[in-house]
Parts: C-alpha cells; sequence; structure tokens
C-alpha cells in the first residue's frame, strides 16, 4: 500500500519535472524554440584569421608606384648573387654603434664575395674618393663597409637587377 | 695495430684511385684487398651530372633562377642488388645551403642541454644538521674563533657555494637557427654522400638479417636512420628495427639534428623529402608570428 503510493508519487513527480522542463522557456532545447543551428557562418570567423606567409609581389614592369622595383627575371651574370630579403627587398642595412661609428651591412651574397668586394671598393673609390675598409665575412656571406653607404648601394644593386 | 695501419693504406690507396679514375669503379681490378680489412672505403657510385636521366621527382617549391636542384639517386629497399630506380631532385635551399658548421654545433648543443635537469644539491651550512651553539668562547681558549661547528671551514660543516638544488638548462634557440641547422645536417649528408632516397619501405621478409646485410652490401655505413612520413609503417620494417640497435626509423617529425649526427647513413622516402621540403621552406617566406604559430593560420604548411 505505502510502496503503491510512493511509486504514484514518483511517477507524479517526475512528470511534473518533464512538463516543467518542456513548458520553462529557459530550458527548453534550442531547436523546439524556434533557433535553427547552422555553421555556414564560421566563414565569417575563417575570413579573419591571418595568413602565415608573405605573398609574392605582383608583376610589375618597372618600378611599382610606390618605387618599390622587381629583381630582374634573369639573374644578372656575375660571379655573385645577391638575394632579396623575404620582404623582397634589397638587403643594404645601415649600422651605427657608439652613436658615431657607421657602417653599411650587406647581407645575403651567395658565390664569389671577393669579387663583390672588389666591385663595391671600385664603386666607392669613384663616389668619394677614398677606398672605405670592409669587413668580408665569408661563412655567412656579408660585407660589412665603414660609412653610411646604404642609398647608393642600394641603387646600384637595383641597377644591376639584384 | 697492423690490421690498423692496412686499413689506413687501404683506403688512402682507395682514395688516389677514386680521384685519378673519375666516374669508372673507384678500385682497380687488380688491387686485391685481404678479407679481414676493417672499413674499407667506400666505392662511390658516380653521382648523377647527365642530364639526360629522366628525373623522377620534381621539387614542388619554386627554385630560384640562379640555383640548380641538387639530385641524387632513388633507391629501392625491395631486394639486395636492386639497381637504383632513377633520379630524384632536391631543392637547393634545403639540400644545399653553405655549410656553418657552427650553427650545426649550437643546434646540437642546445639538443643536449636544453632538456637537462642537473639534480645536485648540496647542504649549506644552514641545513647541515646541528651548530646552532658557538663552540667555545670567542676570548680565553687560545683556540681560533668559531661561530658554529657547521661553517664551510669544518670538517663535515657545510659547502660554501655547492649546486643548490635542481637547476635548469633550459634556453631555446631562435626557431630559424634551428630550422637551418635541420637544413645544414640534411646538406651535409648528400654532400658526404649519406643520404639516400627510397621510394618506400616495403621489404620482403622481416628478416633483420635481411636488412643489415642489404645496408653491409650497398655500404651504407654501420648505422643507418629511416625516416618516414606518418603514423602507419609497413609491419616488416618495424619488426625488423625494433630490436636492432643501429637501425632505427623515425617519423619525419621527429627528424632532429643528434639523431643525423649519430647515426653514419640517413634514408628518407620520398613522402618524408617532400614534407621536410614542405616544412623547412616555409620558414623562408614566413611572417614573424602575430600570435604562437600553435594557433591556427590558413595556411600554416
Amino acid at each position: 500500500m505505502s510502496a503503491s503510493v510512493r511509486s504514484m508519487s514518483l511517477t507524479v513527480c517526475r512528470a511534473a519535472t518533464v512538463a516543467y522542463r518542456a513548458f520553462n522557456p529557459a530550458t527548453r532545447s534550442l531547436r523546439s524554440r524556434g533557433f535553427i543551428e547552422s555553421t555556414e557562418e564560421f566563414r565569417f570567423v575563417e575570413r579573419l584569421v591571418p595568413p602565415s606567409r608573405i605573398p609574392t609581389p605582383p608583376k610589375h614592369e618597372g618600378p611599382a608606384p610606390s618605387g618599390w622595383i622587381p629583381p630582374s627575371a634573369t639573374p644578372p651574370s656575375l660571379p655573385y648573387m645577391i638575394r632579396r630579403s623575404r620582404m623582397h627587398n634589397v638587403p643594404v642595412y645601415s649600422d651605427i654603434k657608439h652613436g658615431n661609428q657607421h657602417s653599411t651591412l650587406l647581407r645575403k651574397i651567395e658565390g664569389d664575395i671577393w669579387a663583390l668586394n672588389k666591385d663595391v671598393k671600385e664603386f666607392l673609390l669613384g663616389l668619394t674618393g677614398k677606398e672605405p675598409p670592409t669587413q668580408v665575412n665569408e661563412i655567412t656571406g656579408t660585407i660589412r663597409i665603414k660609412g653610411l653607404f646604404d642609398k647608393e648601394l642600394k641603387d646600384r644593386l637595383l641597377k644591376k637587377g639584384f | 695495430m697492423f690490421r690498423a695501419t692496412l686499413a689506413i693504406c687501404g683506403r688512402t690507396v682507395a682514395k688516389r684511385f677514386i680521384s685519378s679514375l673519375s666516374g669508372e669503379s673507384a678500385l682497380p681490378s687488380n688491387l686485391r684487398l685481404p678479407p679481414n680489412l676493417i672499413g674499407v672505403a667506400p666505392q662511390k657510385r658516380a653521382f648523377p651530372s647527365s642530364s639526360d636521366l629522366p628525373v623522377l621527382r620534381r621539387c614542388e617549391a619554386d627554385i630560384p633562377a640562379h640555383l640548380a636542384p641538387a639530385q641524387t639517386w632513388l633507391e629501392s629497399l625491395g631486394s639486395r642488388d636492386s639497381e637504383p630506380l632513377g633520379v630524384v631532385d632536391l631543392h637547393p635551399d634545403v639540400f644545399s645551403v653553405p655549410l656553418r658548421l657552427d650553427i650545426l654545433h649550437a643546434v646540437e648543443v642546445w639538443q643536449r642541454n636544453f632538456k637537462r635537469i642537473s639534480h645536485a644539491k648540496v647542504k649549506s651550512r644552514a641545513e647541515v644538521s646541528g651548530g646552532g651553539r658557538k663552540p667555545w668562547n670567542q676570548k680565553g681558549s687560545g683556540r681560533a674563533r668559531h661561530g658554529s661547528i657547521r661553517s664551510p671551514l669544518w670538517r663535515g660543516g657545510g659547502v660554501a657555494h655547492g649546486p643548490r638544488g635542481p637547476s635548469s638548462y633550459y634556453y631555446m634557440l631562435p626557431m630559424k637557427v634551428r630550422v637551418q641547422g635541420l637544413k645544414i645536417a640534411l646538406t651535409a649528408k648528400l654532400a658526404q654522400d649519406y643520404l639516400h632516397i627510397v621510394d618506400s619501405l616495403e621489404i620482403p621478409t622481416p628478416d633483420p638479417h635481411y636488412l643489415l646485410d642489404l645496408v653491409k652490401h650497398r655500404q651504407w655505413g654501420d648505422s643507418v636512420l629511416i625516416v618516414d612520413v606518418g603514423d602507419e609503417f609497413p609491419q616488416n620494417i618495424l619488426k625488423v628495427t625494433e630490436d636492432m640497435k643501429t637501425v632505427n626509423i623515425i617519423p619525419a617529425i621527429g627528424l632532429n639534428v643528434h639523431s643525423m649526427l649519430k647515426h653514419e647513413s640517413l634514408v628518407l622516402t620520398l613522402e618524408a623529402v617532400k614534407f621536410l621540403e614542405k616544412k623547412l621552406l616555409w620558414h623562408d617566406v614566413r611572417y614573424a608570428p602575430l600570435y604562437p604559430f600553435k594557433l591556427p593560420y590558413s595556411d600554416l604548411p
């Protein structure tokens, strides 16, 4: 008698809970509340994710409007080669130490680095009238020149087609 | 000692003959080496230099205009005496970089030390048991003045500047330096004739003697590192390399400079070459990370 009363009260409680959950707007499932689930809008998130690779610049015949000059399609027929940096620029950099020691760094050199060294020295002799001291590092493929010549060297290398 | 000198003599003789007879078989036919000679100089098969051989694999990435791809033979593990199947192209920015031994050394030292945690710890004078009380009066006893029996001057006392607790030797080399180290190691293996490209790792028997015999016959060296991509390897090769100390197999993501230097010879499958080229060349054209590369970008390799 008491067991049947208990079981009856349990079923009544369970029915009441289910009915409460179905009719209470906070606990009804999303679909029954009138929402449509869709994953197509994820493309708006995907297009915000940035790329990791630096894009190759579009083909320009001659200088671009910004002043950037592309490397020549065929590498110049010299015993050395100077690659572009990863941002497609000529790898000539200016450096200062202790506020008064200026130098120019020429990086990413492949091939006969001493031929390039001679070339650079001759060019700067013609430009300034004296031969600047240079430091050639064969292992890393760099040349460090005393003095600030980055603009002139960049123009010279661009004219050569590097 | 006699055998060692004979080995050295044999090697120098062989080297001289290799240099004079380019393109033909390295050792002359009337040279008789004793059967117990240790370390016969490997007879180099001439590198594919002629351009009329059909290239079985070209590089996917663009090669700079002033560089030519490195070429090597494509071999097969199917039978001991199989001839090379053909020639494959390897990207010069991965397999012909300038050999910076200083970078290689730096990466190898980093690999050894960055995981190191030294647990050496000794007790200082504060931690050694006892020594709280002044042993004798400052003045009057005639002995030297001391404050505790556990000072570093005393026998049984604490150590003044000893190792203190677990200390870590963790440091990270820049990502690009580590990548360059891998490229240099691959270049070195190719340049020293220790790199072998294989089409797949299928071997006919799970017998370890077959692989050892093959390695010895082809003169690949004392130890071989086999690299393939993915998590599924053929059962035969796994069984064979399981109990062997000198021939080891690793997935391509596990390739590292220390393993490459430890093993004499490196065997890559074509998929492993493709994977390595893709992953290593990406570092030459990537931006600096906006957020760590562990998080998603739209075009990670």
